[in-house]
């Protein structure tokens, strides 16, 4: 057996590799195999072509050389320029800076949520609020980053509690931006629940991006994320009613609706693994285009309640694949939405690009792709590593943006161990992993959950994760089916917001 | 009093259920000294971590529950952990050792794109005293240090000898 590949069951003593160039393999269903090469291109074959392949008996010209020979799978016909290029497009984000700036404005939230990742503090806990000086400070910091983009992403918490430290870093940014010339975005991450008209036409008219969270169902959700009744009935009336709202307005500015729309993002708990037919119907309801079925994390208030809301991840796995079978007939069916998950796979996968979403990258983004500041400027490798933070552990801490220089923080012996740690070339399992160039584990999950940065993916529930993901969307394109094929390549589309950045 | 409560020799495991701790035997042709480091390392969160040899090529990790009363399962799982850890971390080391230009080279580039140049105050603030750099072909050294007349060292002294 070599990663799923039963040899003797195919009748194989072994496999011939002297034709062959350097290659990862992977059993991904019952007659399909996928052979990666090393600039990520791949093969499917069926046993037939499998065994043709082992024995060496690739005949020049065949449809099977053809197949091999097109994915850079052949020693004679290696091209190691393409090779070269594919890996550079793979890895264009390596050395770009910091992009990502997630700012804590206030740890003050008036929602509990059963698993909050985010370390909320009551309303009344004004301490956690930022004061104006050090969002100045922060974003002094920020805008130093030597990456040409920037993203300010305002969290929590809940930041819509601490909208004047919102504003104020808004205005003195873009004041700061004027003369640096940066491609500047403002998103913010919010439960809605205090959003007024007032604060809506001011976030449209600095071309925020809006976020925020639907955990499916009303029950579903307000159960998990529990706002007090002073703010209203349900979170999740609340949240629909806020999010129809953002997009009526985006369509009444005239912006195309399949690009500009309130993003989003699923926190999949217990009570949701049956109810998947019923959160897609929510998200498509709704009108999004997108929906991101993330497992839970083992940050923040879950660590505590995971006995009541974690669930073995063979589970969640038969949930995506329920969830994403549905949405996938739904696209046969006209509609419009695709799993955020599978896009950023398929986009390495089909594309030979990478998204760059932080976490599912390698090296992945910690202290390289982001930084994370708290409300008393405190400053982390990521949002992650602040939340470790406020757990007691404060190993992903960098400095302060009083007393630390930029170059302290990027060139902290900390960041240097997350970026040796998070190369899947030096993991053992994923250095030999089919899927090594499409992957990417962020060290402090492997250090919260394993004790150790680098982890070990055998017993690891996110390598359980992204490996199950893979496995179902080769097994998708293993069918060979031409629609299914189509709309997977659509989600593969990366089309640049434009409206919301400033200073390009 | 010694328990075995894994399906291991003795030899290689056993627990004392009365002190809630766990025993691990480590041949050191096996395993190199930096995986029972590394995996030791991970304990210290929960244990007491002892190491010692107790005999030529054969290494003794002892680990402590920090919490007292630890049950059989608890120290199963911590002798487990270790064992798995102590794999992965060997592992870890031959594979880096193979991919280790690949590594430094994505490390170098991403950390040094993301610091950039280093601007003239880094410079002004940078400490030139020290002598990090060896120089055994005397590049940095003045002709007359390299090649000038050298004087005869002075003569030993008694207390020189001691």
């Amino acid at each position: 057996m070599s990663a799923g590949v039963d040899f003797a069951a195919l009748g194989l003593e072994g496999l011939r590799v002297d034709h062959a160039a350097p290659f990862r393999m992977r059993r991904v269903a019952e007659g399909a195999t996928v052979l990666t090469a090393l600039d990520g291109r791949f093969a499917i074959l069926d046993d037939d072509e499998l065994r043709a392949f082992a024995r060496g008996e690739v005949e020049e010209g065949s449809p099977l050389f053809e197949k091999l020979a097109g994915a850079n799978l052949l020693a004679d016909s290696f091209d190691v320029p393409a090779a070269a290029e594919m890996l550079r497009a793979r890895r264009s984000f390596v050395g770009a800076g910091p992009n990502l700036h997630v700012f804590v404005v206030t740890l003050r939230c008036n929602t509990s949520c059963v698993y909050c990742h985010a370390s909320r503090a009551n309303m009344d806990a004004v301490h956690t609020d930022m004061t104006p000086e050090v969002a100045e400070k922060c974003v002094d910091f920020a805008l130093s980053t030597t990456n040409p983009s920037v993203t300010i992403e305002f969290q929590g918490g809940e930041p819509l509690v601490a909208f004047d430290v919102m504003k104020h870093v808004i205005e003195y940014a873009l004041e700061r931006n004027a003369n640096l010339g940066k491609e500047l975005e403002f998103t913010l991450v919010s439960n809605l629940s205090l959003m007024d008209e007032e604060k809506l036409a001011y976030l449209i008219d600095r071309r925020v991006q809006i976020c925020t969270s639907i955990d499916g169902p009303a029950d579903v959700h307000d159960q998990m994320r529990k706002l007090p009744k002073a703010y209203g009935e349900s979170g999740h009336a609340l949240t629909l009613e806020w999010t129809r709202r953002i997009n009526e307005r985006y369509r009444e500015m005239g912006l195309d609706e399949t690009l500009y729309h309130v993003e989003a993002l699923v926190t999949t708990t217990r009570a949701l693994l049956p109810r998947w037919k019923e959160l897609v119907d929510t998200y498509v309801d709704l009108g999004c285009r997108a929906l991101f079925l993330r497992p839970l994390d083992p940050f923040g208030f879950a660590d505590k309640t995971g006995d009541r809301i974690d669930y073995p991840r063979e589970e969640y796995l038969e949930y995506y694949r329920r969830a994403v079978d549905y949405v996938i007939e739904l696209n046969r069916e006209g509609v419009e939405i695709l799993e955020r998950y599978a896009a950023i796979f398929l986009t390495k996968i089909l594309r030979g690009e990478d998204p760059n979403f932080l976490d599912i990258r390698q090296p992945a983004g910690a202290g390289i792709g982001q930084l994370a500041y708290n409300y008393d400027g405190q400053i982390f490798t990521c949002d992650e590593g602040r939340m470790l933070h406020e757990m007691g552990d404060d190993s992903f801490r960098l400095g302060d943006v009083h007393t630390s220089s930029y170059r302290d923080v990027v060139g902290h012996p900390t960041v240097r161990a997350v970026v040796i740690a998070g190369q899947l070339a030096g993991l053992p399992d994923c250095n030999d992993c089919a899927y090594q160039l499409y992957c990417g584990v962020p060290p402090v999950h492997s250090h919260k959950t394993q004790g150790s940065i680098f982890g070990r993916m055998r017993e690891s529930t996110l390598c359980q994760v992204h490996k199950g993901i893979q496995d179902y969307l080769f097994a998708k394109l293993a069918e060979g089916d031409a629609e299914t094929r189509a709309i997977l390549e659509r989600w593969t589309t990366i089309r640049p917001r434009e409206h919301f950045l400033h200073g390009a | 009093m010694s328990e075995q409560i894994l399906a291991v020799p003795d030899a290689i495991a056993r627990a004392d259920m009365g002190d809630g701790s766990v025993e691990l035997f480590v041949d050191e042709s096996l395993y190199p000294l930096e995986a029972v480091y590394g995996a030791s390392f991970t304990f210290l969160d929960r244990c007491f971590v002892f190491l010692d040899r107790p005999q030529p090529g054969r290494l003794r990790v002892i680990l402590s529950a920090k919490k007292l009363g630890a049950s059989p399962e608890v120290l199963r799982e911590m002798v487990g952990e270790f064992a798995n850890e102590l794999l992965a971390c060997a592992w870890r080391e031959k594979i880096t050792e193979r991919n280790r230009a690949t590594i430094e080279a994505v490390t170098m580039q991403a950390i040094g794109g993301a610091m950039g140049p280093p601007s003239l105050d880094d410079l002004e603030d940078f400490d030139f005293t020290e002598e990090p750099f060896e120089d055994p072909l005397g590049i940095a050294m003045s002709w007359e240090e390299k090649y000038g007349k050298k004087t005869a060292p002075p003569a030993a002294t008694e207390g020189d000898e001691e």
